[in-house]
């Protein structure tokens, strides 16, 4: 039934007009952006040389692209996953759902991995526009899987974090506003909060940061493990709690 | 006969003023019954505890001789409900809004794609299936509605309000297809209006405030309008007053 939810939320979230908008502006960037990182490098690259300096195209093209695509599936998930829930209670399709011989943690589970369906296709394309330049040119590529690999796990955990804000609301704008604010605040805590401060290991970007360059750590997988499924468990308890279970 | 349906003083809400108290129904295979009270007598909420979105705050409730919060999710499979708000995805045609409602409810492969053309030749949306949802008229929506409550073929179906909105024409379209539901399909219908008890329901129970104030067969002698000034309108007036 996990699955069939999943397919189900990417073929609502296909029809609707956000999730076109978000792939063909998510992938505009990226690509803009892409090219004018390697035209930059393209004109440093024989001083770089003169100067026997190690970066190379993967640190001076690939990880600012990736970290602006970090950036774009911040604000492009909790726009898809604000209709997940909130926006299913605001049209009145919840009763449908509750009404359903389905579990909580099936609902949730599927609405999940359905996003994070949705979320492949800009993920992918801009992975694959990443990858056309190692076509033709001198690239690290064990690297650049690790930040894929990365990216992947981090659009599943943006997915329970936004899946769970949007049960905790009953109109998809309120639930747009406080993921936003959720994820923005979680993106700057490393910014705000010395390395010494005790809730630094909640900040985002210090987890995300060593895949991009090269560094699996089992701290980051921890993170990203231990935190989506709080959210997921909370956003089970959510959907209990609307049907008086709890 | 052992009933498809029993609730045992099922009560909700806030116990100084609760929106349903000490509520007793049975529902026999068959049965066609009416729910009948003013605005905000209580019939959603016993609507949606019946349904399983709610859970009650005491009693019982128990589908097929099996107590509904102790059997699972899975229980829910014998019930049908159409809310108020329609649920459908504008965004998605009505053969996919269907398929998935089926879906939902545990159909897959050949059995989804029969069960959908049943029902859609039952509420004759056929040479609609491949609009979108939101495209439909009110009295599309509500028929499509409907059959994505029947497509499981439930031995429970749970109507609120079926025919609020709708114009007389749309009105009279959605009581044929409730007249005309085969014998097996039990019904739970909520309606103010006194015209749908009367044409479509064997038995009624008033209701107010929460409680049930009265209960009798749908004959063609019974005189509605009086019961429901003696019983169900006896709260919204005493509030008005």
């Amino acid at each position: 039934m996990i699955g069939v939810i999943a397919l189900h939320e990417w073929r609502r979230l296909r029809a609707g007009m956000m999730f076109w908008v978000l792939l063909a502006f998510g992938q505009l960037i990226i690509a803009w952006l892409g090219f004018a990182q390697l035209e930059a490098f393209a004109k440093i690259a024989p001083q770089l040389k003169a100067a026997g300096s190690l970066l190379g195209v993967t640190d001076l093209v690939l990880v600012p692209t990736l970290n602006t695509l970090v950036l774009i599936m911040l604000l492009g998930m909790p726009l898809l996953a604000m209709g997940s829930l909130a926006g299913e209670t605001h049209s009145g399709r919840i009763s449908l759902w509750l009404s359903s011989p389905v579990s909580g943690s099936q609902i949730i589970l599927g609405k999940i991995l359905g996003l994070w369906l949705a979320s492949m296709p800009l993920l992918l394309s801009a992975c694959a526009t990443l990858a056309a330049l190692g076509l033709g040119i001198d690239f690290d590529w064990p690297r650049f899987l690790l930040a894929v690999a990365g990216m992947l796990l981090l659009s599943l955990w943006l997915g329970c974090i936004a899946l769970f804000i949007s049960g905790l609301f009953d109109h998809p704008a309120a639930a747009l506003a406080a993921s936003y604010g959720a994820l923005l605040f979680l993106w700057l805590l490393d910014s705000l909060s010395g390395t010494g401060a005790p809730w630094y290991w909640l900040a985002l970007l210090p987890h995300v940061e060593p895949w991009f360059q090269g560094l699996l750590r089992s701290q980051d997988i921890v993170f990203f493990v231990a935190t989506g499924a709080v959210a997921a468990q909370l956003g089970v308890y959510s959907i209990a709690r609307r049907r008086g279970e709890i | 006969m052992k009933p498809v349906l029993l609730a045992r003083k099922i009560s909700h809400g806030p116990g100084n003023r609760p929106r349903l108290s000490e509520f007793d129904l049975q529902l026999q295979p068959g049965d066609r019954l009416g729910l009948l009270g003013v605005n905000g007598a209580g019939k959603s909420t016993l609507m949606q505890i019946l349904a399983g979105i709610l859970a009650p705050a005491s009693g019982e409730i128990e589908i097929r001789g099996n107590r509904l919060d102790r059997a699972g999710p899975s229980l829910r499979r014998h019930i049908g409900f159409l809310p108020q708000r329609i649920p459908v995805y504008p965004e998605l045609s009505v053969n996919e809004n269907l398929a998935w409602a089926g879906q939902l409810r545990g159909l897959g492969g050949e059995a989804l794609g029969n069960a959908i053309d049943a029902v859609l030749q039952q509420v004759q949306l056929g040479e609609y299936r491949k609009r979108l949802a939101g495209r439909l008229s009110a009295g599309m929506t509500q028929r499509l509605g409907l059959a994505q409550a029947l497509v499981h073929s439930p031995a429970i179906l749970i109507l609120d309000e079926p025919t609020a909105g709708l114009d007389p024409l749309q009105t009279e379209q959605i009581r044929e297809l409730v007249a005309g539901l085969s014998a097996e399909t039990s019904v739970i219908l909520a309606t103010h209006l006194l015209d749908d008890v009367q044409r479509l329901c064997n038995r009624v129970i008033l209701l107010d405030a929460g409680r049930k104030k009265a209960e009798h067969e749908v004959t063609p002698e019974l005189d509605l309008l009086k019961h429901f000034r003696q019983h169900a309108g006896g709260g919204a007036l005493e509030a008005t007053s």
